[in-house]
């Protein structure tokens, strides 16, 4: 008896109604703040863009009529994939072609495909599955420039080694260094706000948590000021687009690895 | 007694205060899943444009064209593929794959650049790696001699002898074959048959004899290799 008085001293339900109230008030301020306004001037963006276009509204389409220009649009999609597969063939550099319709991760260059790995998971956020097909096919499908990139392994996995002193240290030293090899988890970021994340398909680390932990946080820093800039400034976009593609371990290693700095991706929906 | 009750209350409105802080923060840290559950909230209109206007035939007639467009791009791509036989190597699985258009020919490991960078003092240093990009067979060459440059000399901490001494001339290193990519690249064989697989060469590839004679039978003067 006496302990429920203390307690009812110490917290009267007055207080913790109150306290309760203030937290799902938190809650739902944080949740228009961080999640309904920065998601609402994305969709008022891309809806002001789509009211300039002739509509058409396909209320009354037929079923069959609707299959045929879902076709049309898929093979168009194709045939720009294709084009920039061409036009990029011109270039001096290897570019990543991410094909999520025949979950293929293909390192193309000079239209010669040198490198192909199954794509075993794909993850596409909300905002990315929404949008309408002319704009994603548009905007989000490429050739887009890496504009920044996170990465868990070095690009260039440099050894420094100082020369020998003498022939005894030398023959010592015949044995060769080889690189440590890391788990890999990349992200690259474009302009136009998406991130395409590349993550190893092996659940089981051969590196260390510690490493992995310093590339989530890296990301999630990232990630952070991203939405930090949003909220200090309206004309900073606060909704990222994000696909995420897992490969096997080794595949990831080489395509990072071949890939120059900055560079060129095209995706295929 | 009164000063101890005052003392708790201060403490648990600190304690409110921190929750509350703490619960900004982490849905805040958590937005990334806030803005997936506002989305749900929202859908675009998705305008047909032309496309609503035509009829079924219109549309059968653009599928139809829109498929020969998709024929004769890839037919374009087919064609910037070497007609003959080429090479593409992956230097970080250390892999090679010897391949016309429609086949692959010979597939296996190879050795290639360590990516150590050896500091000979002096301001002098250098870059074991195996240069990427596309490349041409410039020569071909059987029983090949390798003329050690300076870095061989100095990793084995052994003084450099003058140009076209005989102590830079080796032989049997090399295997029995050696095509030459340019700037003393060459893709040649090894007496370190162990070591295929691993990133251990000075820049050249290595491949073993096997596959080396297959190399070579096949890839011409001219023919491409991709390394990557």
């Amino acid at each position: 008896m006496n302990n429920n008085n203390r307690y009812k001293r110490i917290f009267p339900l007055k207080a913790v109604v109150v306290f309760v109230v203030m937290l799902i008030l938190l809650s739902a301020i944080s949740f228009i703040l961080f999640g309904l306004y920065p998601v609402r001037r994305e969709v008022k963006n891309i809806s002001g863009y789509i009211e300039s276009k002739p509509l058409n509204n396909d209320l009354n389409l037929s079923p069959e009529l609707r299959s045929l220009i879902d076709a049309i649009r898929t093979k168009e999609h194709y045939a720009a994939f294709l084009n920039t597969t061409l036009k990029h063939s011109k270039g001096d550099s290897i570019a990543l072609f991410i094909d999520l319709r025949d979950s293929l991760a293909i390192l193309s260059f000079k239209g010669v495909s040198l490198f192909e790995s199954k794509i075993s998971g794909i993850k596409i956020n909300s905002g990315l599955k929404k949008l309408p097909h002319f704009f994603r096919d548009s905007l989000y499908s490429g050739p887009m420039e890496v504009s920044e990139e996170i990465s868990s392994i070095e690009k260039f996995p440099i050894v420094v080694k100082k020369a020998p002193k003498d022939t005894i240290e030398a023959n010592q030293a015949s044995a060769p260094v080889l690189p440590v090899q890391y788990d890999v988890f990349l992200a690259f970021s474009f302009d136009n706000n998406m991130v395409i994340q590349i993550d190893q398909q092996e659940e089981d680390l051969i590196g260390t948590k510690q490493d992995y932990r310093k590339y989530r946080r890296q990301y999630s820093r990232w990630f952070r000021n991203k939405n930090l800039d949003a909220l200090k400034s309206s004309s900073e976009r606060g909704y990222i687009y994000h696909l995420a593609i897992e490969l096997p371990r080794e595949d990831a290693r080489s395509i990072y690895r071949a890939l120059p700095l900055k560079p060129a991706v095209v995706i295929r929906y | 007694m009164e000063n101890r009750g005052s003392a708790g209350k201060v403490i648990i409105v600190a304690g409110m205060f921190i929750v509350s802080v703490w619960l900004v923060i982490f849905l805040f840290l958590n937005s990334a899943t806030l803005k997936e559950i506002a989305f749900s909230f929202y859908s675009y209109r998705d305008p047909l444009g032309a496309l609503a206007e035509k009829d079924s035939v219109q549309l059968v007639k653009q599928i139809n064209s829109v498929n020969k467009k998709i024929a004769t791009l890839q037919k374009r791509i087919e064609n910037l593929m070497p007609y003959g036989p080429y090479m593409v190597v992956n230097t970080t699985k250390n892999t090679f794959v010897l391949r016309t258009r429609k086949e692959i020919i010979v597939e296996g490991i190879c050795s290639t650049g360590s990516y150590v960078l050896l500091d000979g003092g002096k301001g002098k240093q250098w870059m074991f790696k195996t240069p990427k990009g596309q490349f041409r067979i410039l020569s071909k060459i059987v029983d090949p001699v390798w003329i050690k440059p300076d870095w061989a000399f100095v990793e084995e901490s052994l003084p450099v002898p003058p140009r076209n001494h005989p102590d830079r001339y080796e032989y049997g290193t090399l295997g029995d074959y050696a095509l030459s990519l340019g700037d003393g690249y060459l893709i040649h064989g090894t007496l370190y048959q162990r070591f295929l697989g691993l990133p251990v060469t000075h820049g050249c590839i290595r491949l073993g004899d096997e596959d080396l004679k297959a190399v070579y039978k096949n890839l011409d003067i001219g023919s491409r290799v991709y390394i990557y």
